[in-house]
């Protein structure tokens, strides 16, 4: 069996047709990083209990870290670098701003991602559904209050008007 | 970075899986969801392994009604047995059992119940839930299509009787009726079950039990099916009976699984209250749909 050392990867990123010469033993959130070029998406544990490597692919929320990136052949990726209209920032984005809820900011990709999972299917969640949404993913710097809060004010701020 | 140079193949159908496996069984590996595997083989646990073959678009990931039997595809993940209908009306245990699988909405949508399967963990959820419901596992492999339960599926720590050669499908389950319960102990929402309990009791027109299905997960190194229908079958439920139910899922720990998150010891005294716990919900449900079928 032959098997190569790179493989041609062609995906959509954040919009953009790209194509990346990538090892073939590389993970997705590697390949991103490294081959294509885009930091959002960061490297924790490689484990998949930190959720720091999230990224959309094809609609879904995943740990990058725990897919190959050859799997990602033809997929379209989103990454927290995709989620800005130019300058202007996600509502959860803004949230998180205004609420100062990032320090360093390495588990944003995995915190905004799954509070935009949590508003879109569930507009007024209660702060133990916020809780139980972001469980997946770890932050070293900010205690967890002021993403909750947050994603109270992303809420509010979303929601279409009671009635 | 996986050190080794991996072949990757997608293949489109069960047939071009299984000729793709038999190219060289012993060198390949099964890819499902990739939460287990990919960090394997990220630390090099597996790095005797040349190539992936990843199942996720081989046409495994239905689930179906078939009479009373509903079939489970093994590349269904969790967020895919969530949002299914047919499994939160018809398999409700295993709804309770996706929707509180740990890790975030990305586990959920990467995971499969297949693959949690084969990876065999003490700790996961599924296995525990497959062996209540008596779920049959449908392997396919060079000689055809065999049917097996999930409990004898299930051989050890990270073993199961699969062949190198073989690929697991899915699952068969018929809808047990009655009440379930699914009680889970962990440390934090973000952290992996030490034990969890699915019950499922099931009473008559006399309103006597005449079905009790108790299993831990995560207590040994394999779903410990808990024998209650001895105590249970044909009385009538009472909190006694119930507690009575529960000292027998105690009393039935006799090697318990050890690892960083709890020891054996810590995993058999838990035991009693998290059955007694499922066992109680399980009860409420019984009664309760019995209730709406008078
Ligand atoms: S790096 Fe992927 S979950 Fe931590
Ligand atoms: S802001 Fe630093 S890890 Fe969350």
């Amino acid at each position: 069996m032959s098997t190569e050392t790179t493989i041609r990867v062609e995906l959509t990123l954040d919009g953009v047709a790209r194509t990346a010469e990538v090892p073939s033993g590389a993970l997705l959130v590697e390949a991103l990083r490294e081959d294509f070029g885009t930091t959002g998406p960061k490297l924790g544990c490689a484990t998949g209990d930190c959720g720091a490597c999230t990224v959309r692919r094809d609609g879904e929320i995943v740990k990058s870290c725990l897919e190959l990136a050859a799997g990602a052949q033809g997929c379209e990726i989103v990454t927290i670098e995709g989620l800005a209209d130019g300058d202007e920032l996600s509502p959860v984005q803004q949230a998180f701003w205004d609420e100062q809820a990032f320090q360093c900011g390495f588990c944003l990709s995995g915190m905004v991602f799954a509070a935009e999972d949590l508003l879109r299917s569930n507009p007024r969640p209660t702060d133990d559904e916020i809780r139980w949404a972001i469980s997946g993913n770890l932050c070293r710097c900010t205690g967890y209050e002021a993403i909750v809060e947050a994603v109270r004010t992303a809420a509010r701020r979303m929601a279409p008007p009671a009635g | 970075m996986i050190a080794a140079a991996l072949r990757y193949d997608l293949p489109r159908d069960l047939d071009e899986a299984l000729a793709l496996l038999s190219q060289d069984p012993a060198t390949t590996r099964l890819l499902g969801g990739g939460t287990w595997l990919v960090p394997e083989l990220n630390r090099g646990v597996v790095n005797a392994d040349r190539r992936v073959v990843d199942l996720r678009r081989a046409g495994l990931g239905e689930i179906r009604a078939d009479g009373d039997v509903i079939h489970v595809g093994a590349t269904c993940s969790y967020a895919a047995l969530e949002a299914s209908e047919l499994i939160a009306s018809r398999l409700p245990l295993l709804h309770a059992m996706a929707v509180g699988v740990t890790g975030g909405r990305q586990i959920r949508n990467q995971g499969t119940i297949g693959g949690s399967v084969a990876a065999a963990r003490p700790q996961s959820d599924a296995p525990g839930a497959l062996c209540a419901l008596d779920a049959a596992a449908v392997i396919a492999g060079p000689g055809g299509t065999r049917r097996v339960a999930v409990v004898e599926l299930l051989s050890g720590a990270m073993r199961t009787t699969l062949r190198r050669d073989e690929i697991l499908v899915g699952f068969e389950i018929e809808q047990p009726g009655g009440g379930h319960g699914y009680h889970k102990l962990k440390r934090a929402a973000g952290s992996w079950p030490i034990a969890t309990a699915a019950a499922i009791l099931r009473l008559d027109g006399d309103g006597l039990i005449d079905r009790a299905t108790l299993v831990l997960g995560g207590v040994c190194a394999t779903p410990l099916v808990v024998p209650v229908a001895d105590v249970m079958a044909g009385h009538r439920i009472d909190d006694d009976l119930i507690a009575a139910a529960a000292q027998c899922a105690a009393d039935a720990v006799t090697e318990p699984w050890c690892d960083e998150l709890a020891t054996g010891r810590y995993r058999a005294a838990v035991a009693r209250p998290v059955a007694h716990r499922a066992l109680i919900a399980a009860q409420s449900a019984a009664i309760q749909q019995r209730r709406s079928q008078l």
